[in-house]
């Protein structure tokens, strides 16, 4: 069986080599035939690594010690579940994986872009598959998960490391590297738009959901491996800046500044420069973050050991990434200068954006200084120093207080440019938010400055976009006439992205929360004799007793400890410590005991004991807040969702029903579902959705449908005949009711042209003498509102609030909102 | 367009003299020495009053516990156990938990401060023991035969 896996590791090589050389050979003689017959070998990797995984895993099923990884990894013992999950609890098998998942993702990115990106395809075969040959290459000459003793294969293996047997260890390698190889594929067509110079904006698009489904999974990797560090490290902690957390987030920030700058570039086409560095950065930090935790360059509790060779080899590969990439975009340049490249204005959201990813940037230079700060101290000095976590708290706390606030401040900001009344209107509730917030929690007695800070900001940014759903469900129950909630459902499921960008940002500021949190961290530990108790915060605890229990596997220390609070006993818990038989001449696992609430974490840990007198040392922590983060990840999965749906989910799910009617329900009853749960699902019965497009009763509806396109903002401006979204259904209403009146064509678009305030709903301009007239009617009235409300603006900005608001200024107000709406919702 | 960059340039400038300035400053207050015995031995006098990482070996049996309190003292060397050759040696103090993986022949990380005895004293939660088979680093795991 070895000896298939490592010929199929080797075939995988010498096809991804073929892949890469017949795609751009393809290319550059435009050959059709080569070029498929690239993107024919990399599917064949996909199915070669398939098999080669099969393989491996049923090594490890059917214990075959002879193949030495798994005799390091695994044991007959051990439980099925672990059996699967070693293979990529080591260095080569975590390698393999990782060729595996990349093969997998880059199929699917070819498979679904194939027609639509014909001219980038063969280049991002090319590169996926150099960077596929790059990892097989260090397994196939160097760390072969293959590899069998070439003494008798020994009896049993030494199982899988009992730190890494629990569940979130499982999942969040998994979750952690698809995150990290899902990097690879925008890298890949970024390069290839430099290549072919098709840096129009197509390629951004192409990748622009994939980003967000790696950068969810990188999300939800980090938040795994700190809720593993929280329940199996035991130090009461999560997140302590070591090298190998640090790495991880490292390609997180730049992700992160890259979602966001890529909304620049769509809307503004500025930083297009910026957005392919981006991108390069972002995979190159993933490689960065391979290499720091796989080399041993640094010194971290978690990383796999020293290895010299793989170092070089490392290297050697990251130096030809930044040549290769930088050199294509400094050669590019001509190509990739941006249209406009000034900001008009400083107090906008595209510089919003820019300052949030210069901060991001920043963070990410900073993380990746600060880790490397020991190694690079050792080679310019030659005396190594380095920095603990208080250096990085240092750092970190003001940078993302910051952050925080600019999550908060730029949906506040306009495009283009911000007015002062503008500003004013924008951020009254939300600096109100915070001024409340920090008032009330200064009134509770509450000093910690960056914690205060902390809960104000939150307090800001949630009112910012608590203000950002209120306005836009307001702007489209008056558009449809619906009722709030039905506008709110409404209003998310046209512009996904954009709302489920805000739900994400509320994630976040739970996120954030939960970090404030920690400033009220209590920490204590004491001797506890037998009967004797110890008081931390709220909770009293008492040593009850030490037992010693059994099972096939392990053995285990636990302490029964009685937790009071109030004077009552609220719980038993039983922190313990596990000896692994096959992990005898190694330390015991620590089992910290964990009470959850949601406003604070009781967390015991059993520091030591003495199982003759019975007394334990234990360790007592208090963590506030800390499951808001959990929550917080949570909701920023949920908004992401949101943001990934696509386009046409809605009509896929009325497509499949039969009646208008039931399908409204379905629909609503799952959105109602997903957002509150069962009992909201009474309210949901209104949700007005896009329908399946009802057949026309008459010739004139028809040719109506086809003369009004849809004014939704999201959908091209399509002929109401074929929209599907509410908005379309909702029009299409409108024009049903007009026909019923009895009205005449012309009269139904004079009527409709007063109901909808203009004639932008029309597919074409009608062009008749008697229609010019019509027309011209609601168009003065348009046009006196937009002079009034500059006038209003005008004389605003000028004298200050001595001007009273005059008669027409609220509706004026309203066709403000909705412009600055329908702006908004370009997307 | 030479303005621009002229104006860009500047602040470039200006923000990163900022930057590294504060850069500067923390770090002097962050930054620890990472030493090793030997190291630490022939430099006592430069470090002094310094923030130090000590790496070394426990020496077994070395490791003496205050009954009913956290009270530890040790002693460590330069070398692994099994290099045979000790090198230097130090006293060690410490008060607190220490992790599991702390026990005779591990290596350690210990963050504190040189006394002026001699010896040095190790901070509340200064004590790092490397597990040696954590995934599967040196040592740990049965040493591959043949390579």
């Amino acid at each position: 069986m070895a000896s298939l896996g490592t010929f199929l590791l080797l075939s995988s090589f010498v096809v991804c080599a073929y892949a890469a050389v017949s795609s751009v050979v393809g290319a550059r003689r435009g050959s059709r035939r080569l070029i498929e017959s690239g993107i024919g070998a990399l599917y064949l990797v996909a199915a070669l690594m398939a098999v080669a995984t099969a393989v491996i895993i049923n090594a490890f099923l059917t214990d075959d010690f002879s193949i030495r990884y798994v005799a390091a990894e695994s044991e007959t013992l051990q439980p099925l579940f672990y059996k699967i999950t070693s293979y990529w609890g080591g260095l080569n098998g975590s390698i393999m994986f990782w060729v595996f998942l990349l093969s997998v993702f880059g199929s699917v990115a070819v498979w679904v872009n194939k027609e639509r990106h014909r001219e980038l395809i063969p280049y991002v075969v090319a590169t996926i598959s150099t960077v596929e040959m790059f990892f097989l290459y260090l397994m196939v000459v160097h760390k072969n998960p293959f590899t069998t003793f070439l003494t008798p294969a020994p009896a049993d293996g030494t199982g899988l490391n009992p730190l890494l047997q629990n569940y979130w260890m499982a999942i969040h390698p998994p979750s952690l590297y698809t995150g990290f190889v899902g990097m690879t594929i925008p890298f890949a067509f970024g390069l290839a738009a430099l290549i072919t110079g098709n840096l129009d904006d197509s390629w951004l698009r192409a990748v622009r959901r994939w980003t967000m489904v790696a950068w969810l999974f990188l999300s939800f990797g980090l938040m795994l491996g700190m809720i593993w560090a929280y329940e199996v490290l035991a130090w009461g902690g999560y997140w302590g800046w070591d090298p190998v957390e640090n790495a991880a987030v490292l390609p997180w920030f730049t992700a992160t500044a890259f979602l966001h700058s890529v909304m620049v570039q769509e809307r503004r086409s500025m930083l297009r420069v910026w957005n392919v560095t981006l991108v390069i950065l972002t995979f190159f930090l993933t490689i960065f973050g391979t290499f720091l935790t796989r080399s041993g360059v640094v010194q971290s509790v978690h990383a796999f050991g020293d290895d010299p060779q793989l170092a070089r080899l490392f290297t050697g590969f990251m130096v030809v990434i930044l040549t290769f990439s930088f050199g294509l975009v400094i050669y590019r340049l001509p190509l990739l200068r941006a249209r406009n490249s000034e900001l008009d204005s400083w107090v906008s959201r595209e510089a919003a954006f820019l300052a949030n990813n210069w901060i991001l940037l920043f963070c990410a230079f900073f993380v990746a200084f600060a880790t490397m700060f020991p190694t690079l101290s050792e080679a310019v000095t030659g005396t190594r120093m380095t920095v603990g976590p208080p250096f990085f708290n240092k750092w970190m706390l003001p940078i993302g207080l910051v952050l925080l606030f600019l999550t908060g401040l730029g949906p506040l900001l306009a495009w283009r440019k911000s007015t002062v009344t503008n500003l004013i209107e924008q951020f009254a509730w939300p600096v109100g938010g915070m001024v409340v917030t920090l008032g009330a929690l200064a009134a509770l007695g509450f000093t910690q400055w960056a914690a205060l800070t902390c809960f104000g900001l939150c307090a800001f940014v949630m009112t910012t976009i608590g203000q950002e759903f209120w306005r836009g469900a307001m702007v489209r129950r008056k558009n449809t006439g619906s009722d709030v909630f039905t506008a709110l459902v409404g209003l998310v499921a046209r512009n996904k992205r954009r709302y489920g960008g805000y739900i994400v940002h509320v994630g976040i500021v739970l996120i954030f929360v939960g970090f404030a949190g920690n400033a009220y961290k209590r920490d204590v530990t004491q001797l506890l004799q037998p009967g004797q108790q110890m008081t931390v915060g709220a909770y009293t605890v008492r040593n009850d007793q030490v037992k010693v229990i059994e099972d096939g596997q392990k053995q285990s220390v636990v302490a029964y400890i009685s937790v009071f609070k109030g004077g009552k006993q609220i719980d038993t818990m039983y922190p313990a410590k596990a000896s692994f038989r096959k992990h005898q001449n190694e330390p015991p696992r620590t089992d910290a005991a964990i009470r959850r609430t949601l406003p604070e974490d009781l967390y015991l840990v059993l520091a030591s004991f003495d199982l003759g007198t019975q007394a334990i040392s234990l360790n007592v922590v208090v963590n506030p807040l800390v499951n808001w983060v959990w929550l917080g990840f949570g909701l920023l999965a949920f908004g992401t969702g949101i943001a990934l749906l696509p386009e046409t989910t809605f009509s896929f799910a009325l497509a499949k029903v039969g009646s208008p009617e039931a399908a409204t329900t379905t629909v609503a009853v799952i959105v109602a579902l997903m957002l509150f749960g069962a009992p909201r699902s009474a309210y949901a019965q209104h949700v007005e959705l896009p329908g399946s497009i009802s057949t026309p009763t008459n010739q004139l509806e028809k040719t109506m449908r086809d003369e009004i396109g849809c004014t939704c903002g999201s959908c091209a401006h399509e002929a109401l005949s074929k929209c599907i979204c509410g908005q379309a259904a909702q029009m299409r209403e409108d024009l049903r009711a007009e026909i019923d009146s009895g009205k005449n064509h012309d009269q139904i678009i004079s009527s409709l042209i007063v109901k909808y305030g203009g004639e932008h709903f029309l597919s074409q301009p009608l062009d008749r003498g008697f229609n010019r007239l019509a027309w011209l009617f609601p168009y003065l009235l348009g046009g006196v509102g937009v002079i009034g409300v500059s006038v209003v603006a005008m004389r605003w900005s000028k004298h200050g609030h001595d001007s009273e608001t005059t008669d027409n200024a609220p509706q004026d107000a309203a066709m403000n909102e909705r412009l600055d709406d329908e702006l908004r919702n370009l997307d | 367009m030479t303005h621009r960059y002229i104006k860009i340039t500047a602040t470039a400038v200006v923000l990163s003299a900022a930057f590294g300035f504060m850069m500067w400053t923390t770090l002097r207050d962050g930054a620890e020495y990472f030493k090793h015995v030997d190291e630490v031995v022939s430099q006592r006098a430069s470090l002094e009053g310094k923030k130090v990482q000590l790496h070394g070996y426990v020496i077994p049996g070395t490791i003496l516990n205050k009954p009913n309190t956290l009270e530890y003292r040790f002693k460590v060397q330069n070398n692994p156990i099994r290099a045979g050759e000790p090198g230097q040696v130090m006293s060690i103090s410490y008060t607190g938990i220490v992790p599991d993986t702390f026990k005779g022949e591990a290596e350690v990380v210990l963050k504190g401060q040189l006394t002026s005895d001699g010896g040095f004293h190790t901070d509340p939660n200064g004590v790092i023991a490397k597990c040696p088979s954590k995934y599967e680093a040196a040592g740990g795991a049965p040493a591959p035969a043949g390579l």
